[in-house]
C-alpha cells in the first residue's frame, strides 16, 4: 500500500464566486484501498471529484500524484493513463454504441490490447451489458444500462485509480452488489485505489475509509 | 489512427449536419470551378492575343505634333525614319525580332520587261499614291516626267508575304538573295531578257530629296550590281490589285533583292527608297521601355511608339470583361464561402461541445480533438471537390457560352452607339487624315490594321486544366483549415469541466 494520492489544504472556489465550495483539505488516498466520500446534496462531493480526476484544478493548495503536483504534470495524460472516471451524469458519447464508446476511450488511453472490440465485449460483459446491448447507441439505453457503460469506460484502460461519483444509484441491489464486488476485488486484488462517492449504505460498508465532506471540510469517519 | 476512424464514424452518425455542410461547401466549389475555369481560359485566350497584337510595335507618324513644329509653314514635310536608325532600333534588348523591309523602283539595261509595250509606271510621286490612268506611253502625266524617273521594276527586299502564302514559288535551284549584290527575279523576266541563274546584271535607281515640293527635286542616282541567284514561278494575276496595267505594275517585274543593298541607301529625308521595319516585343509590357530606348537612340518626337491596342481591345474587350466578371464572382463566393464555413464550423463546436467535453475527460488532447474536426471538414470537402470539379466543369461551358454572349452583345451595342468608326480609333493616326501610308510610317498604323483584322472573339472553349484544379484544391483547403482553426480555437477556450457542467 503507497499513497497515490494526496490533498495538500486544497481549497476551492468556482469562478466568479467567492465563497470556498471546498476548504483547506488535507488527505492521503493509498493504494490497495476503497474510499467513499459521502456528504449532503451541494456539500462539494463532485467538486472534489473533479479536482483528484484532474478536470479542475485547485484554487489553493496542492493536490499530489504520487509526489508531483498535479498542476506540475500533464493532466490530459493523467487522465488517459492513470485515472478511470465515472461521472455521475456518464458523459457519455449518446450517438456513439456502447461499444465505441468503450473502443474510443480505449483508444485515448493507448491501451495496448490488439483487439480491443473483443476485450471491450468481455468488459462490458462482465458488468452485464450483452453484445446485442453493447451494440446499441447510449440514447437507446436506458439509464441503469448507460451507467454500466460508464462504469466500463472508466474500467477499460485499467487506470490505478478509479473514481466514481454515485456509480450505483440506478443500479438494483444485485447489480449494485456485481459492481461492488468488482470495485473491491480491483482494490484488494489489482492494487488500485478506488474512491467512490455515494449515499448508498450497501457503498459504504465495502469500504476501508469513509469521508464526509460537511461545511467544505474533510474528515474521516470512525467505524 | 482511430481518429481518423472517428472521424468517419461522426460523419455517419451526424448526416443531417453533415449534409447541410457538404451543401453548402459543394455550392462553393462548384461556383469557384466555374469561374475558376472561366478565367484560367479567358487569361489563356488574353495572353495569347496579347502576345498576338501587343507585341508588334508601330512607329506612327503624330501629324498633331508635326504641325506643331513646322511653324505655320505651309508645305509640311511628312517625317520619316532614316534606315540606320531602323536599324539601330533592331538592336533593342526589348525585341524578339525584327522584320526589315525595302521597296523602291529601278530600271535596267540588262532586263526586257513583262509588257514593256505598255510602258513604264511611277514618278516623282509614286510614294504619295501612284499616278492615275492607264500608265501607257503617250499618257500626258507620263509626258512631263523625265525618261529617267519612269520605271519598269519595282525592287523589294524582304517582302516575301506570297512565297509564304503560296502564290509564289522559288523554281528548282532558286534561293532568295542572302547576300549583298544578290537578287531574285520572276521566271518569266528570266526568259525574256535571255538570261540565266549566276548571270550578273545592273539596275539603276534613285532616292531624291523632294525639296519644297514638286520640281524641286535633286535625285541622286544610284547603281547596283547584281548577281540572278534564283527565280520564281509567280501564281498569282499579273497585275494584282493595281488599277493601271503597265509594266511597273506588273507583278512579274518584281526584283527581290538584299536587304541592306536597298536600306543602306537611304539617309534622312531622301525619299524613292521605303524602308520599314516591323518590331516584335518579347513581351507587350515591354512598349514603355522600348519607346524610351528608342527616345534615346534618337527617335524624333513627331513619331508615336504604339502596339495595335485597338485591335488587341476590339478582340479580347469582351473576354476580358467576362474574365472581370468571373473574378468578381470567384471573390464574392470565396467571402461568403468563407463566412459561411467559419459560422458553420463555429456552430459546429457549439453544437457538439459536450462531445468535445467527453473526449477531453477521457484525455484526449485539445490538438487531437481538433485533428478530428478538421478530418472531418477535409473528408466533407474532399468528398464535395470530386463531385464538384465534376459539375463544375460541366457548367462551366453553358455559363461561358451565357456570359461571353451578354458581354459580345454589349460591346456591339457600345460600338454600334459610338462615333468613332473602329473600336478605340482614338489613336494620332486619325488626326493625320486618312490612314498613315506605309511610305511613311515604320509599319501599318494601327487604325488601318485594327479595321481589317479585329475580329471579336464570340466563343471560346473552356476546360478544366491542372491549373484550376491545383488552384481549387488549395480554395478547398484553405476554407476546410479555416474551419479547422476556428475550432481550435474555440476548443482552447473551453476547460473539459466547464463544458460537461455547462450541459448539466
Ligand atoms: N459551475 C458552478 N459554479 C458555481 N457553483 C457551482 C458550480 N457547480 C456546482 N456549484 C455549487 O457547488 C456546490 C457543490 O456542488 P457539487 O456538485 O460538488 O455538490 P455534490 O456534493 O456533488 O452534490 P450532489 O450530491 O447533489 O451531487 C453546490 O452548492 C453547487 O451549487
Ligand atoms: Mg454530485
Amino acid at each position: 500500500m503507497t499513497t497515490i494520492l494526496s490533498l495538500d489544504n486544497v481549497s476551492y472556489a468556482y469562478e466568479g464566486t467567492t465563497k470556498n465550495v471546498l476548504q483547506n483539505m488535507s488527505a492521503d488516498f493509498e493504494t490497495g484501498l476503497v474510499y467513499t466520500i459521502i456528504g449532503k446534496s451541494g456539500a462539494g462531493k463532485t467538486t472534489l471529484l473533479s479536482l483528484l480526476s484532474g478536470l479542475d484544478v485547485a484554487t489553493d493548495g496542492r493536490i499530489l500524484v504520487g509526489k508531483a503536483s498535479l498542476k506540475k504534470i500533464n493532466r490530459d495524460t493523467y487522465r488517459s493513463r492513470h485515472v478511470g472516471v465515472v461521472f455521475q451524469s456518464y458523459n457519455l458519447l449518446t450517438n456513439a454504441t456502447a461499444l465505441q464508446n468503450i473502443v474510443l476511450s480505449m483508444s485515448i488511453s493507448h491501451c495496448p490490447q490488439k483487439n480491443k472490440k473483443a476485450y471491450a465485449y468481455a468488459l462490458l460483459k462482465k458488468i452485464g451489458i450483452d453484445r446485442e446491448t453493447a451494440d446499441r447507441k447510449i440514447l437507446k439505453l436506458s439509464g441503469g444500462e448507460q451507467q454500466r457503460v460508464a462504469i466500463a469506460r472508466a474500467l477499460a484502460h485499467n487506470p490505478a485509480i478509479l473514481i466514481a461519483d454515485e456509480p450505483t444509484g440506478n443500479l438494483d441491489k444485485e447489480t449494485e452488489d456485481d459492481i461492488l464486488n468488482i470495485f473491491a476485488r480491483l482494490a484488494r486484488e489489482e492494487d488500485r485505489c478506488i474512491i467512490i462517492v455515494t449515499h448508498s449504505k450497501r457503498v459504504t460498508a465495502i469500504a476501508d475509509v469513509v469521508y464526509r465532506i460537511q461545511d467544505g471540510c474533510l474528515t474521516a469517519e470512525n467505524g | 489512427m482511430y481518429i481518423i476512424q472517428n472521424a468517419m464514424q461522426n460523419l455517419l452518425r451526424n448526416k443531417g449536419r453533415n449534409l447541410m455542410m457538404a451543401a453548402i461547401i459543394f455550392v462553393v466549389i462548384v461556383s469557384s470551378v466555374v469561374a475558376l475555369i472561366i478565367n484560367n481560359t479567358a487569361s489563356g485566350v488574353i495572353n495569347d492575343y496579347k502576345t498576338r497584337f501587343g507585341s508588334e510595335v508601330y512607329l506612327t507618324v503624330n501629324m498633331e505634333k508635326v504641325i506643331q513644329e513646322s511653324d505655320g509653314s505651309s508645305r509640311i514635310a511628312r517625317p520619316t525614319i532614316p534606315a540606320e536608325q531602323l536599324l539601330a532600333f533592331a538592336s533593342s534588348d526589348y525585341l524578339l525580332s525584327t522584320k526589315m523591309t525595302a521597296g523602291g523602283r529601278g530600271n535596267s539595261d540588262d532586263l526586257k520587261a513583262i509588257d514593256e509595250d505598255k510602258g513604264p509606271g511611277g514618278g516623282p510621286m509614286l510614294s504619295m499614291g501612284p499616278v492615275p490612268g492607264g500608265g501607257g506611253p503617250g499618257d500626258s502625266n507620263l509626258s512631263s516626267i523625265p525618261k529617267t524617273r519612269q520605271y519598269y521594276y519595282h525592287l523589294f527586299a524582304n517582302q516575301y508575304d506570297d512565297f509564304e502564302s503560296g502564290s509564289r514559288e522559288l523554281t528548282e535551284g532558286s534561293r532568295f538573295p542572302e547576300k549583298s549584290g544578290e537578287c531574285l527575279i520572276s521566271q518569266e523576266l528570266l526568259e525574256n531578257s535571255g538570261l540565266a541563274i549566276g548571270d550578273t546584271i545592273k539596275i539603276n535607281s534613285d532616292i531624291n530629296d523632294p525639296g519644297t515640293g514638286p520640281g524641286d527635286e535633286t535625285y541622286y542616282d544610284i547603281e547596283f550590281q547584281l548577281t540572278i541567284v534564283g527565280t520564281y514561278q509567280d501564281l498569282t494575276d499579273e497585275y494584282g490589285n493595281s488599277m493601271m496595267e503597265n509594266a511597273f505594275t506588273n507583278r512579274r517585274n518584281e526584283i527581290f533583292m538584299y536587304i541592306d543593298d536597298l536600306a543602306s541607301v537611304v539617309t534622312e529625308g531622301l525619299m524613292g527608297i521605303d524602308v520599314n521595319a516591323t518590331y516584335y516585343l518579347k513581351d507587350p509590357d515591354l512598349l514603355e521601355a522600348f519607346t524610351a530606348e528608342l527616345r534615346a537612340k534618337g527617335l524624333k518626337e513627331t513619331f508615336d511608339v504604339t502596339t495595335d491596342e485597338a485591335s488587341y481591345n476590339a478582340i479580347v474587350g469582351p473576354v476580358v470583361a467576362m474574365k472581370g466578371i468571373s473574378l468578381t464572382f470567384v471573390a464574392i463566393v470565396l467571402a461568403f464561402g468563407a463566412i459561411i464555413v467559419a459560422l458553420l464550423a463555429s456552430l459546429a463546436v457549439r453544437e457538439r461541445k459536450y462531445e468535445i467535453g467527453v473526449l477531453r475527460a477521457m484525455g484526449m488532447k485539445k490538438s487531437r480533438v481538433a485533428l478530428g474536426l478538421w478530418t472531418e471538414t477535409i473528408t466533407i470537402t474532399a468528398f464535395c471537390l470530386v463531385i464538384g470539379l465534376a459539375v463544375g466543369g460541366f457548367a462551366a461551358q453553358p455559363i461561358t457560352n451565357i456570359l461571353l454572349d451578354q458581354q459580345v452583345e454589349a460591346a456591339e451595342q457600345a460600338q454600334s452607339n459610338s462615333f468613332m468608326p473602329q473600336p478605340g480609333g482614338s489613336g494620332p493616326v486619325a488626326i493625320g487624315g486618312g490612314p498613315a501610308g506605309p511610305t511613311v510610317t515604320a509599319g501599318p498604323a494601327p487604325g488601318f490594321f485594327g479595321q481589317t483584322s479585329a475580329e471579336t472573339i464570340k466563343s471560346i472553349d473552356v476546360a478544366i486544366n491542372l491549373e484550376t484544379i491545383l488552384e481549387i484544391i488549395v480554395i478547398a483547403l484553405v476554407l476546410s483549415s479555416l474551419a479547422g482553426l476556428i475550432a481550435i480555437r474555440r476548443i482552447t477556450k473551453y476547460e473539459p469541466m466547464k463544458i460537461l457542467m455547462e450541459r448539466n
